[in-house]
Order: C-alpha cells, then structure tokens, then sequence
C-alpha cells in the first residue's frame, strides 16, 4: 500500500508538485497522468525518496520514507523514466547486483535472481552485457532489477516509453501480471496504456492534481460535456479557427482532409455547442455535411483538464492567444 | 548487517567496473612503467657500496616523480567513482535502493583504494627478487607497504570529494588533483612555522615525512590516526555533497 499525503515541491521558489494526495491499495493499480513537465516524474522521485519533499509524507507500506528511509525502500521497486544500468554488467549480474543491494538473504539469491529473470522475459539474453541490449530489454532489465527483493510497492515511470508495439505489449502484459503481488503506480502520457492497464487514473496537470477516478467514472463525468464532430464540404482551412470563437466551446481541432473538413469540437459543462455551430456554418455559408454529437473518450477528458488551465491562463494575459491543440494522433497526447 | 551487505556489493561491482574500461590499463601500463624504472634505479643504487642500506624502502619515495605521480594516479582512480553515476543517471535507481548515501560514498570511496592497493601488488615482487641476492629485513618494507597505503586511502578519498562535486570526469579529475595538491602541501607548510610546537603539530601533516618514518618501520599511530581521521572527514563531505547533488 503506497499513501501521499500533501506531497509538495519547489525547485528555488517555483512550485514544481502543490498538495498531491492519494492512496494506492494493495493489489491496484494507479495510472498517474499527464502532459510533460507537469510534475510526474518529480512526484515519483518525492515516492521514492530520491527528492526530500518541500511539504507532506510519503508512507510506502506504512513507513514513512523521509523518516526511515532505509526501512521503507525495502518495499520499495522502482524503475526510473531515465533508465541507466550499467552497460559493462552482465544481465544476471546486474539483478543479482541489485538483489544483494537489497538485503536478499544470500541463501534466496540465486532462487530469486533466477525467478526475477524469467518472470520479466529476460532469461535469453542472462549472460549478454546490458550495453549490448535494445531499449526494449533494458526495460525489462531494469523491471527484474527493481522486483527481484519483491517489494510492496512498484513504482514505474513510464515503463513503456520508447519500445516498439510487440514489446509495448509484453511489458503491458508483465505489468498486468504483476498486480498480484505488488501495489503498483505507472506513469505515463500514452492513454490507451491507461485505460487498458489501471483500475484508476489520477490526471495531474502543473503539479495539480486536476481529476481522479476509474477511466469509466472520468469518462462519464465528461459526457456531461458536450463533443461534436462537424464535417463541411471542401477544404476549409480556417473552419477550426472560426469555430473556436463560438461561445462554450473549449476545444476545436481539425482531423484528416480530402474533399472535405472534420473539425471536432469539445464544449464546455451543460453547453449545447449543435445550434451556435449550425448558426455558425449558415452565416459563413459553409456546406454542413454532419453535425455528431459524440462520446467523451478519456482522451476528450484528458485534453480538456489540460486545456482548461491554459485557457484559464490565456485570460489572464491579454493579447496572447492559447495555443491551438494540435490534431491528436492515434492515442497520444499532444505534448 | 545489510548495510554491510550492500556496501559489499558496491564495491564488488564498482572494483570490477575498473578493469571494462580502458582507463584502468593504461593507469596500470603507466604505473608498472615507472614503478619498473625505479626499481632499475634502486638496484643501481644498491650496486654502490657506499649506498646506506637501512631503507630501502625509502628510495622508492623521495622522488618527485613518485609523488606527482602518485597524486596524478589517485585524482584519475577516483574522477569517475560519484560522477559517471550521476551523468548516466544510474545514481537514481542506487539511491532509490535500500542504501544510505554514506554507504554509496563509503563503498565507491573503498573500490577506489582497492584499485591502488591493487597497482601496487606486481611491486611485492621486486623485495622477493632483491632477497635473492641478499637478506632483507622485512619490517621496514611491509611498513612501507602499510605507508603507501596510508597514502592512497588519504589522496582517493580527496578524489571521492572532488568526484561527488561534479557530473562531469575530467573536471572531477582536476578539481581532485587539486585537492590531493592541497592535502600534499598542506605538510609542506612545515617549513615556514618557526613556533616549535606548532612546527611539531605541522610535522605530521608532511606526507615526505610519513612515508620516509613507515619506510624506516616507524609505525607512527598519530600518523595513522591523521589519515584516518582526514578520510573520514572528506569522506563525510562526500556524503553530504551526494546528498545535496544528487537530483540535479
């Protein structure tokens, strides 16, 4: 069981982490969601002791980390965005290495070094240097090397960044195996990731928590928020600026082209973005081809905490105009 | 007792790291080159008959070549011991592990001195060679051994400081050459005190002195007592440097 209680950091007097609570059971996984730079990795550096928190505490297993690191980080895994083993180490003898680090009894070692190995995939490459693996074993290099003391608490940032599709999918496939035996929080900015893997998302966004839940209660708060998809006959290129000065709209980005435009619209709580839209399209005589209204994906979601804040920041400076969301690519967040 | 554990496994895995990297051979090369040349110039010196033949050890260490030398070597064995580990960022997954950073700095700090220690070992082999051809008196040159260990633990442990300053090797390697200059000089001032008590005091401090007593079999505690105390302290500097860096 991993508990963050007000967790706060400032790197010389800039907020970089403000009042970030949340608890992780045992046996669950926490998806810990957002854009770069919002304060990811720093919280999970806070989690694991790396960084002293300017505010709050970090229980991993009940042990308070600030307090009795030495004592909480045996339960703890941790596999770090920026991995670095070391190249000149032989597979095994880095998990052993890291076994020993840990206080595995001697007589384990061997058993648990060899258990670690097989459980992550890598028993193939054992007696090859690190140095000579691709990313995507390295991944999982560093994976055995963080669960080879079985620790309560796994901590994993971004553990999929950088692998190719068929590894993506092993490590997805280990990680979900690996709830049963550990309490895990991951990291990442890829959604699918999120919506396949955890049992709940917390969405951070400038070191804020801005939204917590299941991806299904996330979705549902959102479809309280209208979406539409609005397709107009022939290229219009200045059709998503335009429909951005609507009224309660939050978001518009156009999708794909040939022959005619797709610009999809995510409005604000309670608007009904159809009529103002249609209003719009008749007054610059446009051809409306559909008008749909739409699901909330978690994406929608995603992009609309995250933009909400920049919008809100765009107020406050007059003259600068938010950025306009760049079209979403399969999955990915923009960034 | 798994502080122990995990300090061994540091030093396993940080004095086997020296011998994949290049630097570790030609620092072996070179200290075999010049180690090799002193003791062609010994053996001649000991072909004069007016040579004293009371310390033979002590020929070894007067030389200016053996202290640049030896100070050039420490500052080389020591640069990469905390830097290398913070560029790479592999500093974040050791410290995220069940280790206080004075274990780290403790276990690097040990690797460094085993690496010396270790360029010294094909030296045991010229006093074997010299007792072939005449007796020996072992004490002096198993005290001279004891002092040149002394020696490296006080200058790799200045080099661990400079090492936990920065990320980068080579101005590890400077700022630690530096620092071993520093703690070499230090003694030196010896010469300008001109209070007697304190000019005492200052003694200890020159390192010319310390080797020249352990070459004579002079076991000096108060000299031991110098370098451990002086160890201990930059390696607590270390620590704290560690501590303070680690996440930049």
């Amino acid at each position: 069981m991993l508990e963050v209680q007000g967790l706060s950091k400032s790197f010389y007097g800039t907020p970089a982490v403000e009042d970030v609570s949340f608890r992780v059971e045992t046996g669950e996984i926490l998806g810990f969601l957002g854009p770069n730079g919002a304060g990811k990795t720093t919280t999970m550096r806070m989690i694991t002791g790396f960084l002293p928190p300017t505010a709050g505490r970090v229980l991993l297993a009940d042990v308070d980390v600030t307090e009795k690191p030495l004592v909480a980080k045996r339960e703890l895994g941790y596999l770090p965005e920026t991995l670095a083993l070391y190249p000149e180490m032989r597979v095994r003898e880095y998990v052993a290495f890291r076994a020993e680090l840990c206080g595995v009894p001697s007589s384990e070692k061997k058993a648990r070094v060899d258990e670690a190995i097989q459980k992550c995939f890598v028993d193939d490459v054992a007696s090859t240097p690190i140095g000579n693996l691709s990313k995507g074993y390295r991944q999982r290099v560093g994976l055995a090397g963080a669960l080879v003391h079985k620790p309560k608490v796994l901590v994993l940032d971004e553990p999929t960044v950088g692998l190719d599709p068929r590894q993506i999918v092993k490590v997805r496939d280990l990680i979900r195996d690996l709830r049963k035996d550990h309490t895990i929080l991951l990291s990442t900015h890829i959604l699918p990731e999120v919506e396949v893997l955890c049992d709940r998302i917390l969405i951070i966004d400038r070191g804020r928590i801005v939204a917590s839940g299941t991806p299904g209660t996330l979705r549902h708060e959102m479809s309280q928020a209208p979406a539409v998809t609005v397709v107009l006959k022939g290229e219009v290129p200045e059709a998503d600026a335009v429909l951005r000065q609507i009224p309660g709209v939050v978001r518009a980005a156009r999708i794909g082209a040939g022959g005619e435009t797709r610009v999809s619209l995510a409005g604000a709580e309670g608007s009904d973005l159809r009529e103002p839209v249609f209003r719009e399209v008749l007054a610059r005589g446009w051809t409306l081809l559909e008008l749909t209204p739409r699901q909330a994906t978690l994406e929608d979601v995603f992009v609309r905490l995250v933009s909400r804040d920049a919008a809100a920041e765009a107020d406050t400076l007059p003259g600068v105009e938010a950025e306009p969301p760049a079209p979403v690519p399969s999955g990915e967040v923009p960034q | 007792m798994s502080a122990l554990k995990a300090f061994r496994a540091i030093v396993k895995r940080e004095f086997f790291s020296y011998f994949v990297s290049p630097l570790a051979y030609v620092v072996l090369t070179a200290f075999l080159l010049i180690q090799g040349y002193t003791f062609y110039l010994i053996v001649l010196a000991l072909n004069q008959p007016e040579t004293p033949r009371t310390a033979l050890m002590s020929l070894f260490f007067t030389s200016v070549f053996y202290w640049i030398f030896m100070m050039l070597i420490s500052s080389v064995i020591a640069m990469r011991l905390l830097s290398e580990e913070r560029k790479t960022g592999s500093i974040e997954a050791l410290l995220t592990a069940p280790v206080s950073e004075a274990t780290v700095v403790a276990g690097k700090f040990a690797a460094g001195w085993c690496f010396f220690l270790f360029l010294w070992l094909p030296t045991v082999l010229y006093p074997v060679l010299l007792s072939r051809f005449g007796t020996l008196d072992w004490g002096p040159i198993a005290a001279g051994y004891l002092g040149i260990a002394l020696v490296g633990a006080l200058f790799i442990s200045a080099g661990t400081f400079a090492s936990a300053l920065t990320k980068n090797q080579i101005v590890a390697a400077i700022v630690g050459f530096v620092f071993i200059l520093g703690v070499f000089l230090v003694g030196v001032f010896r010469d300008f005190v001109t209070d007697p008590g304190l000019r005492d005091a200052v003694s200890y401090l020159n390192l010319l002195e310390h080797m020249d007593d352990f070459a004579r079999g002079i076991v000096d505690t108060r000299r031991i007592l110098y370098v451990a105390s002086t160890v201990v302290f930059f390696l607590f500097l270390s620590t704290r440097a560690l501590e303070a860096n680690k996440g930049r």
